[in-house]
This record gives structure tokens, C-alpha cells and sequence, in this order.
């Protein structure tokens, strides 16, 4: 416990500063925050850990009765599709799309629950992340509004209602994946900075594991939800108009 | 004169009066900005709750809507939680 609070004391002094590690590439230079990468790739890893652990158990004849691990991941891809792609506006983008928005979400969440065990940071807090899941979700419904109306349906969608509101439109459409990071990054960030000052300023055994669980778990979940809902909601946006 | 007005305010120099506005600013930045989503945000769940009390098998979908708009409104707050980090820690 007194390691973790030294930890912690030590996070409150140098809170706002980052380790970064610049990359010489020749002519240009690639800058790095050391933490956020490695934590992005625990992130992966045990994501990818889980599936391949989870995969062995759906290994079997479709005959057979589904065991206890098949019938409780049914149970989860069925909660995620209700709660998360069906409220897209087609059936068929719904079922190509479950699979973009079923990993965004669990990638915040884990990153977000992340945070929640001493020493590791949320990949989340990091503005970086999360501008580029929103910047990747802006390319998809961009894309897909192109595909789906044709490219000069989508261009003309920029001129209504009148050609004069182009710029407003233009700054509309920049201002969704801009808010949609903010959103998140903005929620991870001011949660582990209460949690860190309430820790290290006030009560430090009692009031800290209940804020941890109210601002990690709980609003990290409510957090990765929102985040691929309003995903959806973006593309739903794009596509639809 | 820059020394007279220097012992007038008894040692204060330049970078403590800009700290101080710094972290007035940032409070009262949070303390501001975040009334209109905390407003907004109640409006929104005392309407789901009065649907939800209408229409209990309406829930879920309500819920689901409910948190969507109020993550929506909460942009606001959020935009004013990052002028006070960026008051705090950039500037």
C-alpha cells in the first residue's frame, strides 16, 4: 500500500508531463508518448489473449450442445448487437459494421478499465488514442457515405439546403470526430486526475477503491458505450442524409 | 517607476500575479462552464424517467437514448474541462 501511494504522490507532482521518445527518421522526426504505447499494447494483447483463450471453446461440431463458454459468449455478441448495431438504419451495414463497432468498443473499454489497477494509465487519457478512433470512425463514414450514395450525391450533400451554407457544413463535419475524442478523452482524464487527488490529498484507505470503482468501471463502461454508439450514430449520419 | 509600483505591491512580480489568474480562471472556467451540461443532463433524465414511468417496456430503448443525448449534451462541460486543463498544465 505505501509503494502504491508513493506511486500515486509521485503521479500528482509530475501530473501534465509525458515521457516522450523521438524517433529520427532521416529528415523527420516521429515522437512517441512511451507510456501510452505500451499501455495501448497490453490493451491488444490481452484482447487478443482472450480471444485466442475464448476461441478453443468453440471448437466442435455445430450438432452438438453448445458448453458453458459458448453459451455465454452467444450471450454477449447477442447483448452487444442489441445494444450497439441495431440501431443502424439498414440491416446489411448493420451486420458488416458489427465487427468495427464490437471492437471499438471493447478496445475503450479494456483501455479504460485499464486504469483502474495501480501503475498502468488508461491508453484513453491520452489525446492521441482517442483522436485517432475518432479520426478512423470519420474515414469509415466518409467512405461508406461515398460508396453507398455515389460521389457526386455526396459532394451535393455538402451544398444543401443552400450552396451558401458550405463552410458551416464542412465545419459540422470536422466537428464530430473532434468531439467525439474531447468526449472521451476529456471523461478518462478528469477521472483519473479526482481519483489521483483524492487518493493522495484526502483519506487515503476508505473514500479511494469506491471512487475508483464510480469513475473506472462505471464510467469507463458508460464511457466505451457512448463512444461506439455515437459511432454509430455518425455513420448512421453520413450514410443516411 | 517600474521599481515605485515594484515595492507598492511588496515583492509580487509579474509571473505570480499570471499564476494566480491561472488557477482562477481554470475554476472558475469548471465552475461556470459545467452548469449548462449539469442543467442539461438532468432536464434529460427527469423526461426519460416520466417515459419510463408511462412505459415500463419502453425502458431499455429509453435508457439507451437517454445516454446517447446526455453524452451529447455533456460536450460542453467537457469543452470547458479541457480550457481548464490546458489553463493548468499548457499555458
Amino acid at each position: 500500500m505505501g509503494a502504491i501511494f508513493d506511486h500515486l504522490q509521485g503521479l500528482l507532482e509530475h501530473l501534465g508531463e509525458k515521457q516522450i521518445a523521438i524517433l529520427n527518421l532521416g529528415g523527420f522526426e516521429l515522437r512517441f508518448d512511451i507510456v501510452t504505447v505500451i499501455m495501448s499494447w497490453i490493451v491488444v494483447v490481452l484482447l487478443v489473449i482472450l480471444a485466442l483463450f475464448l476461441r478453443r471453446a468453440l471448437r466442435q461440431d455445430i450438432e452438438e450442445k453448445p458448453n458453458r463458454v459458448q453459451a455465454a459468449l452467444d450471450m454477449l455478441i447477442d447483448l452487444l448487437q442489441g445494444q450497439l448495431t441495431s440501431n443502424f438504419a439498414s440491416e446489411r451495414l448493420a451486420v458488416a459494421l458489427f465487427p468495427f463497432i464490437a471492437t471499438l468498443f471493447l478496445y475503450v473499454l479494456l483501455s479504460n478499465w485499464l486504469g483502474v489497477i495501480p501503475y498502468m494509465t488508461s491508453p484513453t487519457q491520452d489525446l492521441n488514442v482517442t483522436m485517432g478512433l475518432a479520426l478512423m470512425v470519420f474515414g469509415v463514414s466518409q467512405i461508406l457515405a461515398m460508396r453507398m450514395k455515389g460521389v457526386r450525391r455526396y459532394l451535393k450533400g455538402y451544398l444543401e439546403p443552400v450552396p451558401f451554407l458550405l463552410p458551416l457544413n464542412i465545419i459540422g463535419e470536422i466537428s464530430k470526430p473532434m468531439s467525439h475524442a474531447f468526449r472521451l478523452f476529456g471523461n478518462i482524464l478528469a477521472g483519473s486526475i479526482l481519483v489521483t487527488v483524492v487518493m493522495v490529498k484526502f483519506a487515503p484507505t476508505v473514500v479511494p477503491p469506491v471512487l475508483q470503482l464510480v469513475f473506472g468501471l462505471f464510467f469507463g463502461a458508460i464511457q466505451a458505450f457512448v463512444f461506439a454508439i455515437l459511432a454509430v450514430a455518425y455513420i448512421n449520419v453520413a450514410v443516411e442524409s | 517607476m517600474l521599481q515605485e509600483a515594484q515595492e507598492v505591491v511588496g515583492g509580487i512580480t509579474g509571473a505570480d500575479i499570471v499564476t494566480a489568474a491561472k488557477y482562477l480562471a481554470a475554476g472558475f472556467c469548471m465552475a461556470i462552464g459545467s452548469i449548462g451540461s449539469a442543467i442539461g443532463e438532468g432536464i434529460a433524465a427527469a423526461h426519460a424517467l416520466d417515459g419510463m414511468a408511462r412505459q415500463p417496456e419502453m425502458q431499455g430503448a429509453l435508457l439507451r437514448t437517454m445516454v446517447l443525448g446526455q453524452a451529447i449534451t455533456e460536450s460542453t462541460g467537457i469543452y470547458s474541462l479541457l480550457v481548464a486543463i490546458v489553463l493548468l498544465f499548457v499555458v
